[in-house]
């Protein structure tokens, strides 16, 4: 094919008209929706692919977006604080009216960003230290953050090991999943496994019996050593982290942790994702701490997954709430005018049957968090009290 | 590519040697893929208005996304043209961009100096690129290999240092770095930076020895250059644009964490081609690809995220149109330069 | 003839052998086994399966000097259209690897004809095609992972050894064929060999190269398969390049492969390297090394291997000249070297190998 310059330069004038139409075509489009412009609220994700982001997504881009006059406009995956930044800056200049973000490399930068932009800015599922909530409190913009807290995050994980362990399993393998990328709540809940077998008193980790002896030996490693766990009773017979699944390496210590035959495998996260297609008739049980999607349901019914704590999918309702108020001019504040800093728990359900009650009661036609209870509050009806009252009732009771 | 295959290219010794171009006045089919780079950046910052005025988009604030976004990959894809233009190869900028910015945060927390941190910054860049540089140079290694064993060392490197705080990151004191982190300072930076580079290529004999090297390295070194002296100057220009690099990094995201800057390394090497440099260097090296190929990039990338962003394949869709847009602007670029044979 | 296959049997296996003694010994110094799994043999075979077929994807386009980017986005991309018709049409994992497999196929020849009719530098057109292979993997899935964790059918092929020895033995009989044996393959040669002697005497570069692209893409299409059917899912979201951190992990298996095909067969060679590779993994797993020691000794073995080849000259100088001196000052001209040659003069036969 010859390539004249003629050809040349009507491509690229025609890449360069066509991609002016699809701009207009674009822009067109979304003047034309609807008669009063809806909210537009960006937020900021750094996992846009496990089953428990997609849920989110789910639920917001389509129950709320259907419920309420809002628009949601999705970050591409964000992995560092630079491209979280960037991403906050696309956003602004794009004139989201609210941000929520699922991303923790920097919050404090983000919400200055958005405090400076004059835009308002929600933390889902998580929390910030008390020293940044000290600094944050007071800002105009910053409208809270309802999550689970570190601590919760540590409770997680020693309640599952505990589970086990009273069960009476013996062996055990970890899996850190984040610990080495420094993943504040695989390294909590890490700590929170390790803890719960150190309970016991011949067992120790590198020494340490207690949380915070644990935690400092994580963090102070980036990793868990399977030689610095002592003990009498139990056994760490093997450990694994991170995502590298084009690594032989990495392949190869997966295999090696299902091959040393522990009774259960303690994953802080995405535990059936990694583990799942591995661990198939070998007997092996993963306890882990993840979502309440359909495909985990499945896993614990073929008896894969033992024990589950998992966020609900419509747990980030309260958080929308609460911002979609500021934005309609009816802000949520705590006493002294404070921004919102709520606690929310993890679901646990150790059975196919628990597991499906849950799922059954938060669906996304029909979520635990639906238009009506949400309603109240984007309104303005409500006050603080009630919505902390509202915020804590994510305690699901079965009966 | 001499590093991976150490044969001269096909093409090199086609129409526009380096004695031709200066001499006479270019025909407009030279003239045309010549400023394809340009024409693309006119098209694509066209598009962007258009796009940013029809969906409200708040511009003034758009503008200076654009340059905070894309300062830092100018800068240091400037910097690399030195490395790239003598047909070397360098994958490993990002990881040593992330590690000079450790080191330089570490450097300020220790003395809370702005230059103790840019000292710190500069030199832990330049050290790196010249370990590159040496181990090419002294151990007869390809440049290209040398520099992805690099990309791990200096990715392990990375987590080492992050495990010297105790902590997840490198934190640097945000008021601080908000202080710095500001338009003129980038600019400052950019323009000391690019003003000095293109000093170097054009007016003095380093910029005309590395495009004979990339050109053709056999009469290179046959009319006596010294290919190691040459090198270690390229790799060290393109250490301190990493550096000053690193600088602003740390100004503008004072947190650090070991998967920050992941993207720069690739995106420094897109930037360049996209700007029109030829990636096996040679006489067609312009230092102001890097220039062109970054803005090109942020104006494309903010005009992708406005129009896309609320469909859920909007991220995907948006890079396909990159990729295409990518892939023109080259193909344009480069159809004066074609011979029979097919490029390598 | 017999010194000529013992030094050619010897380039060939010391390599894989010379790894494998190596590991052993670490690893029982340590006190531990470098197959301490039942897991093993499988772990080995599927290791060396998708090493060598990555290894062998990106050495023949580099043997050509044409680097690519995409053979992640390839292999991701390949595999994620494969598992979604299987999924949706419930097919199989026969539908999944038939898909796939063509796909990948479809893919490296559109790689190949992006590369030959815009004729634009190899390396920067894979940039190109990596940035849209992923993006439209990201397209179809909307960036979610493609999962099929409990589909048993689809997850069982990456857990038979039989299977995995299968595609290693098929890999290379088929590559072997291909590239030895075709007429394309005498022509690939002879563009490698003298790219303008081969075209100005009548050879077809472009049909080769897409060819080229398209063998390519089906060894990653491969590679893309059994990941998948071993992990149960696909992570289609990744963009801005995430996909070529496989690529990295070929590298040193290709020079190896390199060194090797002096000896024997660069194919083989391939094989050998692979096998290397992944036993110097089973021993990271083996010894619970951590991820960041890991890289920097594959890092390190990389840097190190490449300075061996590099300066293979250099060493074999120094190392005659210690062993003849060795031998020399203590016990006269009698010793080492005179084994192979006994009837020239030892001191004469060192000097002239130099």
């Amino acid at each position: 094919m010859k390539i004249s310059r003629s050809t040349a330069l009507a491509a690229t004038a025609a890449l360069g008209l066509s991609f002016g139409l699809t701009a207009c075509g674009g822009g067109s489009d979304s003047a034309a929706g609807g008669g009063s412009d809806p909210v537009k609220m960006c937020v900021l994700v750094a996992d846009a692919t496990s089953s428990e982001a997609l849920g989110f997504k789910d639920y917001y881009t389509t129950y709320i977006q259907e419920n309420f006059p809002v628009e949601f406009v999705y970050s591409e995956e964000v992995g560092d604080a630079d491209a979280e930044k960037r991403a906050m800056e696309s956003f602004i200049a794009n004139n989201c009216e609210a941000i929520i973000s699922f991303a923790s490399a920097d919050r404090p930068t983000q919400i200055q960003m958005a405090e400076d932009a004059g835009i308002y800015y929600a933390v889902a599922t998580g929390t910030l230290s008390d020293d940044q909530y000290e600094e944050f409190k007071d800002y105009q913009y910053y409208v809270g953050a309802i999550g689970p807290s570190l601590g919760v995050e540590y409770q997680a994980g020693y309640d599952m090991a505990k589970y086990f362990v009273e069960q009476g399993d013996t062996r055990f393998a970890i899996y850190g999943a984040g610990v080495p990328y420094y993943i504040d709540m695989h390294i909590y809940r890490t700590a929170g496994m390790l803890a719960a077998l150190a309970e016991e008193p011949s067992t120790s980790y590198g020494g340490a019996t207690d949380f915070g002896a644990i935690l400092g030996k994580i963090m102070q490693d980036g990793t868990v050593k399977v030689a610095d766990f002592q003990s009498d009773v139990y056994e760490l017979t093997g450990y694994h982290e991170v995502w590298s699944f084009d690594d032989a390496a990495w392949q190869a210590n997966l295999a090696a942790v299902v091959a040393s035959k522990p009774d259960v495998i303690l994953a802080a996260g995405t535990g059936f994702a990694v583990f799942g297609a591995a661990v198939a008739d070998t007997g092996i049980t993963i306890g882990d701490i993840d979502a309440y999607t359909d495909e985990n349901g499945q896993a614990m019914k073929e008896g894969l997954v033992g024990y589950l704590a998992g966020k609900f999918t419509s747990s980030i309702g309260p958080i929308f709430a609460a911002t979609y108020a500021a934005v309609e001019g009816h802000p949520i504040r705590a006493e002294g005018d404070t921004a919102l800093a709520l606690e929310q728990g993890y679901w646990v359900a150790t059975s196919p049957e628990q597991f499906d009650a849950f799922l059954a009661g938060d669906t996304i036609e029909n979520p635990f968090y639906g238009k009506a209870e949400l309603e109240q509050f984007a309104n303005g009806d409500q006050g603080y009290d009630t919505f902390e009252a509202f915020v804590a009732a994510y305690t699901y009771v079965a009966d | 590519m001499h590093d991976l295959t150490q044969r001269t290219r096909p093409g090199a010794n086609g129409t526009s040697g380096p004695n031709g171009t200066a001499a006479r006045r270019r025909s407009p089919r030279e003239l045309v893929p010549a400023l394809a780079p340009l024409l693309g950046l006119v098209v694509l910052t066209v598009a962007f208005v258009v796009v940013g005025t029809v969906s409200g988009v708040n511009m003034s604030y758009s503008v200076q996304t654009l340059i905070n976004q894309s300062v830092v990959i100018v800068i240091i894809a400037t910097g690399a043209i030195f490395i790239f233009a003598m047909g070397s190869f360098d994958i490993s900028l990002g990881a040593s961009t992330l590690v000079a910015a450790m080191v330089g945060g570490l450097a300020y927390n220790a003395t809370e100096s702005l230059v103790a941190m840019l000292v710190a910054c500069i030199l832990t860049a330049v050290a790196t690129s010249l370990v590159s540089a040496s181990l090419a140079a002294v151990f007869n290694l390809p440049v290209f290999v040398t520099t992805v064993a690099m990309l791990s060392v200096l990715g392990a490197v990375a987590v080492a240092l992050v495990q010297t705080t105790g902590g997840a990151q490198i934190k640097v004191d945000s008021s601080f770095a908000r202080q710095y982190d500001t338009l003129p300072v980038k600019l400052s930076v950019a323009v000391a930076f690019l003003a000095l580079c293109v000093f170097l290529f054009t007016y003095t004999r380093l910029g005309r020895v590395e495009k004979l090297i990339g050109g053709n390295p056999v009469t290179a070194r046959l009319t006596g250059v010294s290919m190691k002296k040459t090198a270690i100057a390229a790799f060290a220009i393109a250490g301190l644009g990493v550096g000053l690099g690193a600088f602003l990094t740390v100004l503008r995201t004072p947190t650090m964490t070991t998967s920050s800057a992941a993207d720069i390394g690739m995106n420094v090497l897109v930037a360049m081609v996209f700007g029109g440099m030829p990636i096996s260097g040679g006489p067609r090296t312009r230092i102001y690809a890097a220039l062109l190929g970054g803005l090109s990039m942020a104006v494309l990338n903010q005009t992708m995220t406005t129009l896309l962003a609320t469909s859920s394949a909007g991220n995907g869709i948006s890079q396909v149109v990159r990729a295409l847009f990518f892939l023109a602007v080259v193909w344009v670029a480069t159809s004066g330069h074609r011979s029979k044979l097919l490029p390598r | 003839m017999g010194a000529g296959l013992m030094r050619r049997a010897t380039g060939t296996l010391i390599i894989p052998v010379g790894a494998f003694v190596v590991l052993t010994a670490l690893c029982s110094l340590n006190g531990v086994s470098l197959f301490h799994t039942d897991d093993s043999l499988l772990l080995l075979t599927r290791g060396v399966a998708t090493t060598m077929l990555t290894s062998m994807a990106l050495a023949i386009n580099l043997n050509s000097g044409r680097f690519d980017f995409s053979l992640g986005a390839m292999a991701t991309l390949s595999s994620v259209v494969g598992a979604t018709v299987a999924i949706q049409t419930g097919g199989g994992f026969a539908v999944m690897a038939l898909v796939t497999i063509g796909t990948g196929i479809l893919l490296g020849v559109v790689s190949g004809l992006v590369y030959v009719l815009l004729g634009i530098s190899p390396m920067v057109c894979s940039l190109g095609i990596t940035l849209l292979y992923e993006g439209i993997s990201f397209a179809i899935t909307g960036g979610a992972n493609v999962s099929f964790l409990l589909d048993r059918g689809l997850t069982s092929f990456a857990k038979s050894t039989l299977a995995m020895v299968l595609v290693v033995a098929v890999g290379l009989v088929l590559v072997y064929t291909v590239f030895d044996r075709t007429r394309f393959g005498f022509d690939y040669r002879a563009l490698i060999t003298g790219q303008a002697a081969a075209v100005a005497s009548g050879t077809k570069e472009k049909r080769n190269a897409v060819l080229t692209y398209a063998v390519s893409g089906a060894l990653m299409s491969v590679v893309g398969l059994i990941i998948a059917s071993q992990m149960g899912y696909i992570e289609a979201g990744k963009l801005n390049f995430g996909s070529i951190g496989i690529m990295f992990t070929a590298f040193l298996p290709v020079f190896i492969g390199g060194y090797i095909g002096r000896f024997s067969n660069d194919k083989l060679g391939f094989l050998l390297g692979a096998l290397t590779m992944t036993l110097v993994g089973l021993a990271f797993a083996a010894l619970s090394l951590s991820s960041t020691v890991q890289s920097i000794t594959n890092a390190l073995l990389l840097v190190g291997f490449l300075m061996f080849l590099s300066n293979e000259e250099r060493i074999g100088r120094a190392w005659r000249s210690v062993t003849h001196r060795r031998g020399a000052s203590p016990s006269g001209p009698a010793a080492p070297t005179t084994a192979a040659t006994p009837n020239k003069a030892p001191v004469t036969s060192g000097v002239n190998a130099s």
